[in-house]
């Protein structure tokens, strides 16, 4: 009984305790970062997400690091899973992992569920559309990193966005291309080139994975990154804007995208119009004033996220796994005084 | 329109009301450094019936909520913005980021679709958007 009492009892605690403490840490963290900011709240945007996914992310990677550390014994912990008389002590930090690895692949596949992106189409009007792009883009130096990677949809609620986790591209919808002119599809790029740039896709799904797997994530962490999300749209435009993009034709093309589709919105009537009215009213006053970049290029921070995954992974086996220790035995004594 | 800055450090909650808002509206499209009332009225009048004392009073009111600074230059005022109209808006944009709802999927799309209900504000943006682009020739 006391056998399996770890594996159970252990991922029992990380799930209750370890990771809601964790995203209330981050909480406070966020909290203050966002109220310390003199700047306003559409800076300081990087430090923002490495708490918001490092705050799950991290104690998961070390957790995981450590209990196969403990299992390793020559052999391979699939194997060590399985084979548990001979290596009694590997077996149970070896389930723990499996255990844990379990709920982490549950929620992330319940959660990918959700992510559906748009469909390229080759029709005859694809195909005339892509012209069109090919031609913009030609002509546009800022746009030039796009030069193979725009696709056209026919999906009639599909406006313009970026898709693709590792080799980001630029998705435009066929009847929104058709509304707008040559110019306000090309501002529209713009803003779209910082998000493949960035590799926006990616940052977003491991953002969105890192509040999957914490229980307490989508509660305590989503306006923090509902805020985040928005400040970035913010950004791409004054990037796009400093890029050379025209600030009333983005916003003009802005405004088209946010236009109610054929089917009804995703939170029909929840999501305001004065987010949209924010990032109009900044590109008009970009119009009076052209901006300056707000901060200096830095590493990416879905590359600073991976370093320090890869510092937390490798951490139990040159530091130690006494944490891990200390949940191991407390959970075997927790069940021994509950259960005399 | 109404804006609320929190400026600097101390956390000072400003709200602008319409004439407020429309005031600084003309210092920032205008790009007025230092002005006096009268410059403010010869703009504002064009666009609607007011009175100097009115102008003056509003002047005075957004200079006690420090968004504008002053100087005495003999008997009148001039005054000058302590922000630029995107300084501004940075400032008011954790109001507008704090009530963001958004989708939860991993999706980078240009603006989310709003709902019906939004048509009509979508079209007041679109009347603002074009109504700037004929001011300045575009």
């Amino acid at each position: 009984m006391s056998e399996i009492a770890f594996p159970f009892l252990g991922t029992a605690f990380v799930v209750l305790v370890v990771l809601p403490a964790c995203a209330l840490i981050a909480k406070a963290l966020l909290w203050t970062l966002e109220h310390v900011e003199t700047r306003g709240p559409l800076h300081g945007l990087r430090l923002r997400y490495l708490v918001l996914t490092g705050s799950s992310l991290l104690p998961l990677a070390w957790l995981l690091s450590a209990a196969l550390h403990q299992a390793e014994t020559g052999r391979s912990v699939v194997s060590c899973l399985f084979d548990h008389d001979t290596a009694a002590l590997c077996f149970e930090p070896g389930l723990f992992t499996a255990l844990l690895s379990a709920l982490i692949v549950w929620s992330s596949v319940k959660e990918l569920r959700h992510t559906r992106g748009a469909r390229p189409s080759s029709s005859p009007n694809a195909t005339a559309l892509q012209q069109r792009m090919v031609r913009i883009v030609s002509t546009r130096w800022e746009l030039q990193a796009l030069a193979h990677s725009i696709y056209v949809t026919d999906e009639l609620d599909y406006a313009i966005g970026v898709q693709g986790f590792l080799a980001p591209h630029v998705v435009v919808g066929l009847a929104y291309a058709r509304g707008i002119s040559d110019e306000e599809l090309a501002c529209a790029l713009g803003h779209e080139a910082e998000h493949v740039r960035a590799r926006d896709p990616l940052r977003y799904l491991v953002l969105s994975l890192a509040l999957a797997v914490n229980p307490f994530g989508r509660q305590w962490l989503q306006p923090h990154a509902t805020s985040w999300l928005a400040a970035r749209e913010a950004h791409c435009d004054r990037e796009a804007v400093i890029r050379g993009a025209g600030p009333l034709a983005l916003a003009q093309a802005l405004i088209r995208a946010a236009r109610p589709g054929v089917c009804p919105a995703a939170a029909l009537g929840a999501r305001s119009a004065s987010l949209l009215k924010l990032r109009v009213e900044m590109l008009m006053a970009f119009e009076e004033r052209t901006p300056t970049r707000c901060c200096h290029r830095e590493p990416s921070s879905i590359l600073i996220v991976a370093a320090l995954f890869i510092v937390a992974a490798l951490l139990p086996h040159h530091a130690g796994t006494a944490a891990l220790d200390a949940l191991h035995f407390g959970t075997e004594h927790a069940l021994h005084f509950f259960w005399r | 329109m109404t804006f609320r800055v929190r400026a600097g450090k101390k956390g000072i909650e400003l709200r602008l009301h319409e004439l407020e808002a429309a005031i600084m509206d003309v210092v920032w499209r205008k790009d007025l450094r230092e002005f006096a009332v009268s410059e403010v009225l010869g703009v504002l009048e064009k666009q609607r019936d007011i009175a100097y004392t009115t102008v003056m009073t509003t002047l005075s009111r957004l200079h006690d909520k420090g968004v504008l600074t002053r100087v005495r230059d003999g008997k009148r005022y001039r005054y000058s913005s302590k922000l630029s109209r995107e300084q501004f808006l940075e400032a008011t944009a954790r109001d507008v980021l704090d009530r963001a709802v958004g989708g939860r999927q991993a999706l980078v799309m240009l603006a989310e679709k709003l709902s019906e209900a939004s048509s009509s504000e979508l079209d007041d943006l679109e009347a603002l958007i074009r109504r700037r682009r004929r001011e300045l020739g575009k």
